[in-house]
């Protein structure tokens, strides 16, 4: 087990009108799964990427990653095992509006002080991949919201990390460059033997994990694991989903 | 629900506006502390000195003028209030921009305009009353410790009572009532302007093309004026024949106003510019954020940085002016004022006699006999032949005399001549020597120093001194004999009303009327007696008789504590000003900036990285400013205090203001900081 998430809660706002975004959740991921968590909006997926993340820290509980027990590392030390074995693709992209697209994405090589040589290939590289070499020189202000998510995730990738944090990262794409971004996903998963977790609503995008667990309100409400075969799991997700909603509670995507 | 609004856009941005309250309400403390003394009836009669005007001597008839150092309180409050207003609408302004995004965003959501306007109306009054009511409890709380020590560095002994009458809580009512509708008012009218233009964050153009010859044009006028500054060091001493220093003064002026906003427009950015260019090193850690993000700060802040420098050196000049002036005065005092009490052969005995009765404790008494001769010479200062009486003192009854007589003049030997005259120049002494002097029937004199100090005081002679080797003056005939008498006492020579009024009469012992011929030897001296006194007939000159100069030394030391009073208390006040601009300037960011913060966080960047940003963007604005400040407030030493080796004390005035800034600008890291972190945890 390389994650393992024990009874973490957390709780939003004063006690009256307090939100249980999360409630006495466990978790185990393995070494290069690729695990898919589904919700419908406000079920806790965020909240629980950040907790993983040490984005947050939970209320009660423990996130142990490799042996070590991240809640009780320092602000700092925490800070640091983000930086040098996680990578994140948020939701609201969190890219710098100061600097362009080519910084923003070679930030965490930057960071961790990467030769000149090694930072300019990875970028390369990353921006072929993922076909958005010509927008190496744009401010973030200049990009559609689909070119903002790519690069994020160009940012979230560029250093390998082990750990691989998606939060909706399909979110805004169309279907062709989210396909190209899942399809890259599953290679790292692959390939590197990269943790990928990813928090969905989108069937489509879920169909790609080796594994999905469906939240509801705080809780796993249930799990699918893949079966091998795309298509068929992508039924599984959406009967599932319609299990929980009764129907159109998530949205079931339209590019299958 | 707009109360909700309010309450929380207030406590959105409250560690801003608790400074901008409590820099008003220092403001409007001291304006108001200011306005209160002005009417305040025990300073009045603390003051009584100052009351009589038209009569040179402060204890001879209590006229009825009005009181000067009260009116000046006043009309320093007045300059105070202008300035307060000026600080307040333009800082005020800062919270209507930062609210911008807000206020665009009620408009998309249907909000009616006039309903946003209300809303930044009600805002800003409400921290303007709460400003007032603190401004006001201030004034409650320290009137009596602001009095109190505006008489104690006035080294008036006088119980400082507290007042305020309903007159002045009814000005102030007024004015709060009219400040408060005018700067929420205009605020209003920002928020219109901002609905209507509707234009999102305008695009700062980097035009490197033209910011890099403007800072390097800048530099060259910086390092032009410094030059120049070098200069003016010598040339000063000129200034009262040449127009050269003006010159150079106004040169260097101009090149630093120009020159600094032209570095600060082009020089810093670029300096950034290339430092981010160089991969190597912005590709290194967190500077591939940093320098960009120092530079857009820069950039949004190039004018108020300029301002800030600007007005730093304005207030470090004035300070320089003013302490040189002080002590220049000081000085001057010092020289002229000698003894507290001085008499000649004629009203000895009476003061003698008014002195025993007073009770006086004597300290020190010494009497110098003096000839009075005619004599002439060529002035080079004046350019101009000058004939006139002299007042002779020899070498040994000159060092007979306390030394503080002669601290102040040139070191002569037995064998050399001292002549001691009237400085034309507060602040520059010359410090040249007098040649051929003719003097009648004596020796001519062919070269005397120069001094400025007189013994027994200016006033007590008609013309200039000359202090003469002990042989030249046994020798010298006298068209006129007289001796000075002095004393210093302990606590004063506590002479009444009456005796004073006694005295009085024996004023102007005598009049000496020169009848100058066409050479010194056939000119003559006549001296009259009790003679009714035609002043400024030509050819006449009065001797005072006594002068009480104990008197003139208290006035001048609370003179000059009230002038200590105000200066300290402008600056202080101005230095409130320019901190508080910045650290608010820092404070308000705008959203995407924080944003950015928070990002970096999220990315995992630790915390005191980031901490290390706000630390390097406080230290940039806060410590910019006052290094240019300070190149520029060189000049001022150099034209205040010219020849001169930098004093002691200077040095210590800037420094006082250096450290106070550089609190400032700690206390706006801590407040930056906090309110970053405020949003990590969000
Ligand atoms: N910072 C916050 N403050 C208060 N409530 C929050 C905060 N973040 C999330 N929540 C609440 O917690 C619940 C879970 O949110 P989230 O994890 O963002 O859901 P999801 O990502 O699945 O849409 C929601 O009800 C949301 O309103
Ligand atoms: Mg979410």
């Amino acid at each position: 087990m390389q994650i393992v998430v024990k009874n973490i809660s957390k709780d939003f706002g004063k006690k009256k009108n307090a939100v249980h975004a999360i409630k006495d959740f466990s978790l185990k991921v393995d070494h290069g799964e690729f695990l898919g968590i589904m919700g419908p909006s406000g079920a806790g997926k965020t909240t629980l990427l950040n907790m993983i993340s040490t984005n947050e820290r939970p209320d009660h509980g423990q996130v142990i990653i490799d042996g070590l027990d991240l809640t009780k590392l320092h602000d700092r030390d925490q800070a640091k095992y983000r930086r040098n074995k996680m990578g994140f693709i948020y939701q609201s992209f969190e890219l710098l509006d100061s600097l362009n697209v080519k910084e923003n994405v070679i930030l965490p090589l930057a960071l961790n002080r990467s030769n000149k040589k090694l930072i300019e290939e990875r970028f390369n590289y990353m921006m072929k991949l993922l076909n958005v070499e010509n927008l190496s020189d744009r401010a973030i202000d200049e990009l559609s919201l689909g070119q903002r998510q790519i690069i994020a995730a160009a940012r979230a990738l560029i250093n390998n990390p082990e750990i691989l944090f998606a939060d909706e990262p399909t979110g805004s794409l169309d279907s062709k460059s989210a396909t190209i971004l899942l399809n890259y996903m599953q290679l790292i998963n692959q390939r590197e033997k990269t943790t990928i977790l990813m928090a969905t609503h989108d069937a489509f995008t879920a169909s790609y994990c080796s594994r999905v667990v469906f939240i509801k309100d705080g809780v796993v409400f249930s799990e699918i694991v893949n079966p091998g075969d795309r298509d068929k799991f992508f039924e599984q997700i959406i009967n599932m989903q319609r299990t929980i909603g009764g129907g159109n509670y998530f949205n079931v995507s339209e590019n299958n | 629900m707009y109360r909700k609004i309010i309450k929380r856009s207030l406590s959105n941005m409250r560690d801003s506006y608790l400074i901008y309250i409590l820099a008003c309400s220092f403001a409007i403390g001291v304006f108001g502390i200011l306005l209160s003394l002005g009417d305040n009836p025990s300073l009045r009669s603390a003051l009584h000195l100052w009351q009589a005007e038209g009569s040179e001597f402060g204890d001879i008839g209590y006229g009825m003028g009005s009181n000067w150092i009260l009116d000046i309180v006043e009309t320093m409050s007045g300059i105070f209030a202008f300035f307060a207003a000026v600080y307040m609408i333009y800082v005020g302004g800062f919270f209507i921009k930062q609210q911008r995004n807000e206020f665009l965003t009620f408009e998309k959501l249907g909000m009616p305009q006039y309903v946003i306007v209300t809303i930044s109306f009600f805002q800003t009054a409400i921290v303007q009353a709460l400003a007032w009511v603190l401004g006001i409890l201030a004034i409650f709380i320290f009137q009596k410790f602001m009095g109190m020590l505006l008489l104690y560095v006035m080294r008036i002994r006088f119980d400082f009572g507290m007042h305020i009458s309903t007159s002045y809580i009814w000005t102030m009512l007024k004015i709060f009532g009219f400040s408060t509708l005018l700067l929420s008012v205009i605020n209003a009218f920002r928020t219109i302007r901002i609905l209507q233009k509707r234009k999102r964050k305008t695009l700062i153009k980097t035009r490197w093309w033209l910011r890099i010859p403007a800072g390097l044009f800048g530099l060259v006028l910086l390092f032009s004026a410094q030059v120049c500054t070098a200069f003016l060091f010598y040339d000063m001493h000129t200034i009262s024949y040449s127009s050269k220093p003006i010159t150079e003064v106004f040169y260097i002026m101009l090149a630093d106003i120009f020159g600094t906003y032209l570095v600060y427009y082009g020089f810093l950015p670029s300096i950034l510019n290339i430092m981010q260019k160089i991969r190597s090193l912005s590709y290194s850690g967190l500077n591939i954020f940093s320098f960009k993000y120092m530079k857009e700060r820069l950039f949004q802040n190039i004018s108020i940085l300029w301002f800030v420098t600007e007005l730093s050196a304005l207030a470090l000049a004035l300070l320089t002016l003013c302490y040189f002036g002080y002590r220049a005065v000081y000085q001057n005092y010092d020289t002229s004022y000698p003894f507290e009490l001085a008499a000649n052969k004629d009203t000895v005995k009476v003061i003698k006699g008014e002195l025993k009765k007073s009770d006086a404790k004597i300290k020190g008494e010494y009497k110098t006999a003096v000839k009075i001769n005619l004599v002439s010479y060529y002035s080079k200062e004046n350019q101009t032949y000058v004939r006139q009486p002299m007042t002779f003192m020899s070498y040994t009854d000159y060092k007979e005399l306390p030394k503080r007589m002669h601290k102040g003049n040139s070191k002569i030997n037995s064998k050399q001549f001292l002549k001691i005259d009237y400085n034309s120049s507060l602040m520059y002494s010359n410090k040249l020597s007098e040649h051929d002097i003719e003097v009648k029937n004596a020796p001519l004199i062919q070269t005397a120093k120069i001094g400025n100090s007189f013994p027994y005081g200016s006033s007590m002679h008609f013309g200039p001194m000359m202090i003469v080797p002990d042989n030249y003056y046994k020798k010298m005939p006298a068209e006129v004999t007289d001796t000075f008498y002095g004393w210093d006492f302990k606590k004063g020579d506590r002479l009444s009303h009456t005796q004073l009024e006694k005295l009085d009469n024996h004023r102007n012992a005598y009049v000496m009327k020169v009848d100058f011929a066409s050479s010194l030897s056939k000119s003559t001296v006549e001296v009259m007696k009790n003679q009714p006194l035609k002043k400024y007939e030509t050819g006449t000159y009065t001797q005072a008789g006594f002068l009480r100069q104990g008197n003139l030394k208290k006035r001048f030391k609370q003179g000059g504590g009230f002038y200590l009073y105000i200066v300290a208390l402008f600056s202080v006040a101005l230095l409130v000003a320019l901190g508080s601009v910045l650290t608010l300037r820092v404070n308000l960011r705008d959203d995407y900036q924080s944003r950015q913060l928070r990002t970096l966080q999220k990315i995992g960047v630790e915390e005191s990285e980031i901490k290390g940003i706000i630390r390097r963007e406080n230290t940039l604005t806060f410590l910019l400013p006052i290094i240019f400040a300070l190149i520029q407030a060189y000049t001022s030493i150099a034209m205040f205090d010219f020849g001169r080796h930098l004093s002691k004390n200077i040095i210590l005035i800037y420094a006082g203001y250096v450290v106070l800034y550089c609190l400032f600008g700690l206390i706006s890291y801590r407040i930056s900081w906090r309110g970053v972190r405020q949003k990590f945890n969000l």
